[in-house]
């Protein structure tokens, strides 16, 4: 029996993807939680700006609430993607 | 069979009509009056759908929202347009196009019962009619010009005056075709003494009013028939009772092309003027007794009867009405109960099908757009049973001055749309969740969408708690009470402008949507420790009683559970997607203990300045 190379090749990527499944998904986890964390910090620098910006009292108020949100996402977010780091390099 | 019978039964029907039409030409004139007054039902209740949502149903609203104002209401209008079985009409089509509920509707009913007395004082007064078919040419002018301009609410008094004129048009042409059984109504040969005279000529007071279509023709015909001796004081009055419930027969033709809501008013107004008149005619003796005593009081003559019947008139309807409106919700529950809704055509889902159940990311986009629909439909209910309105609500408007805008308690079957709409559009989802065959990553996303539709009906079970006392205390004379549960409804009404602003981000390099709801969960904990603080004091301070304090203590879990679940039905649903960000974002996501200890951080933070 004969196989075409295509064939070969499909099959061979198929394999390599079943056996790297979790090594993948780990990797899509990493990807999205750095991308999380850039959008994150991003919101943060923003949140700041307004805050800065802002002269109402109560809608300071509520942007300094959602800045000590943020910080918190991001606390846990960077404690999530550094163990999961860990876990990809044992 | 239901088919084959349908297929038959119209193409019959209609052979014995045009059978009867060539027989008879009153026939002819009376079915013509039948048809075109149905027509003018569908014409007026088209013109009052241009305005729900706009001035005339805020007006309605504000002119009904209390019971005395719809009697009030209902007293006018039959004041002004001189038949109360118009206004019952009229209110059959706001009800049909939901611009009021069945409660305001029957409080129009009676009041409307009560302003056509003015008609039997005029017309035994003075003789006068005011006749309304005159006006019904003019209006149909008027209102085709009207249609055909360009304006919604143009178009929609178009509609309205067409509408009136058919409505008045049709009657007026019901009368003519019962003209040739009108003049066989000799009332003498039917005189007869004690209760089986009342009993008579209450049925022919019934068959007249119903073939004339006006009870104030029956009226003119009785105090003719009374002046002249034709027959008894007595029977008379059994004649005006009979006249009181044939007038019900405008408004249960009007029923007929409306649907459920329209069917119980018109059933309800039966079911009052039944009874009003069986307790009349048994306590006939001390009634009459009482219109002498009335009589007497306003200086009438002994003898003068017709003056006599106003009076009678009178007393009939406004005890009448005394006695219905505090069994106004029984009667509401047993016509319901008679008249069981089928779910609503809405209710049908608009997304889910077969075909796309074959394909999982099709079947879930479906699933997706459908709870979207339901969530839209659910947040309408919401804001109806906390009797606000939900543009409002999501306007730019201060959210305090909305709610001051609101202040009145607005009553709202939360039950009915739950039952009829929601329910069933859930059990669909839930349903076709389940034949759904799905690898593990979909069933998750699958999993959340489910959890959203959860989350959807214990919020509106939550809000229909929460409107038991929240309508009690609104306009409270109290204001610490009506304070806090204003507070309350503007908390919930905040979360429901925030979440409308997250789920109508655009993707933009800081939107986290999931993540943006942790800031609503933190505010949700924090007004909850407020609340608790505020409580203490009222009820140390004595400015709300032990019974307000347990209400307040209950509804304000019901406002954490509702703030909560609509924080959960758009976590859930939001980002049901799968994708690598949107796990990150799940699982980024404070849950309620890091959220606590943010909320101590900013404590600890604000002590220290």
């Amino acid at each position: 029996m004969k196989f075409d190379n295509a064939l070969k090749k499909k099959l061979l990527k198929k394999l390599k993807s079943y056996m790297n499944a979790e090594a993948e998904q780990l990797q899509q986890e990493d990807e999205g939680l750095s991308k999380v964390l850039k959008k994150l910090k991003k919101k943060e620098k923003h949140l700041k700006a307004l805050i800065a910006a802002e002269r109402d009292e109560d809608v300071r108020e509520m942007l300094e609430q959602e800045l000590n949100v943020v910080h918190s996402q991001r606390k846990k977010g960077i404690t999530l993607l550094s163990s999961l780091r860990k876990k990809v390099s044992k | 069979m239901r088919n084959t019978l349908r297929k038959v039964i119209l193409p019959s029907i209609m052979l014995i009509l045009a059978y009867g039409f060539w027989v008879s030409p009153d026939f002819k004139e009376i079915s013509a009056g039948v048809a075109i007054f149905l027509f003018g039902m569908l014409a007026l209740e088209e013109g009052f759908r241009a305005f729900t949502g706009g001035v005339l149903e805020k007006i309605l609203k504000k002119s009904t929202n209390k019971m005395w104002k719809s009697l009030t209401f209902g007293f006018t209008a039959a004041t002004v347009m001189q038949s109360s079985s118009l206004v019952s009409v009229i209110t059959i089509s706001f009800l049909s196009v939901g611009m009021i509920g069945l409660v305001e509707g029957l409080g129009i009913v009676f009041g409307a019962n009560v302003g056509t007395t003015t008609g039997a004082w005029l017309i035994a007064g003075f003789g006068l009619k005011v006749k309304i078919s005159a006006y019904a040419m003019p209006m149909l002018v008027f209102g085709v010009m009207l249609i055909f301009q360009k304006s919604k609410s143009m178009k929609g008094v178009g509609y309205i005056l067409v509408g009136l004129g058919f409505l008045f048009f049709g009657i007026h042409h019901m009368k003519e075709g019962f003209e040739a059984f009108q003049n066989s109504l000799d009332l003498t040969a039917y005189a007869m003494e004690g209760m089986a005279g009342i009993l008579v000529f209450t049925l022919i007071g019934i068959i007249a009013t119903i073939i004339m279509q006006s009870s104030h023709a029956t009226l003119v015909l009785i105090i003719t028939a009374l002046s002249v001796q034709q027959i008894t004081y007595d029977n008379a009055l059994a004649l005006a009772i009979g006249a009181n419930v044939g007038t019900t027969i405008t408004a249960v033709l009007g029923a007929l092309s409306s649907n459920v809501v329209g069917k119980r008013l018109a059933l309800a107004d039966v079911l009052f003027k039944v009874c009003a008149g069986i307790l009349f005619i048994l306590f006939m003796q001390p009634m009459m007794g009482l219109v002498d005593g009335i009589s007497s009081v306003i200086g009438l003559a002994d003898d003068d009867y017709t003056m006599k019947l106003a009076v009678f008139h009178t007393i009939f309807n406004v005890i009448g009405v005394i006695i219905m409106v505090p069994l106004i919700n029984p009667l509401i529950g047993l016509v319901t109960r008679l008249f069981k809704s089928e779910p609503d055509i809405h209710a049908q889902p608009m997304y889910l099908n077969e075909a796309s159940l074959e394909f999982g990311d099709t079947a879930l986009e479906a699933l997706r757009k459908e709870t979207a629909r339901i969530y839209e439909k659910a947040i309408g209910v919401i804001a109806k049973g906390l009797s606000l309105d939900k543009q409002d609500i999501l306007s730019d408007a201060k959210l305090k001055q909305v709610i001051k805008a609101h202040d009145k308690a607005v009553e709202y079957d939360i039950d009915e749309v739950y039952e009829h709409e929601i329910k069933s559009l859930c059990s669909a989802i839930l349903d076709y969740t389940n034949r759904l065959s799905v690898d593990e990553a979909t069933s998750r996303q699958v999993s959340r969408i489910r959890l959203a539709n959860q989350s959807i009906l214990i919020t509106l079970k939550d809000v229909k708690h929460l409107q038991k006392n929240m309508l009690l205390y609104i306009d409270s004379e109290n204001p610490h009470i009506s304070a806090e549960y204003n507070r309350l409804r503007q908390r919930i009404a905040k979360v429901i402008r925030r979440l409308e602003n997250i789920r109508s981000q655009e993707v933009t390099a800081t939107s986290t949507s999931i993540l943006s709801l942790d800031a609503l969960k933190l505010t949700l904990e924090k007004n909850m420790s407020l609340l608790h603080g505020r409580l203490d004091e009222l009820i140390r301070e004595g400015h709300i009683s032990a019974d307000m304090a347990i209400s307040l203590m209950n509804d304000s879990n019901y406002t954490y559970s509702i703030i909560n679940s609509l924080i959960q039905i758009n976590h859930n649903h939001l980002k049901s997607e799968e994708g690598s960000e949107t796990e990150a974002e799940h699982l980024i996501a404070l849950n309620r203990e890091e959220i606590n200890s943010v909320l101590s951080d900013e404590r600890e933070a604000a002590e220290r300045r």
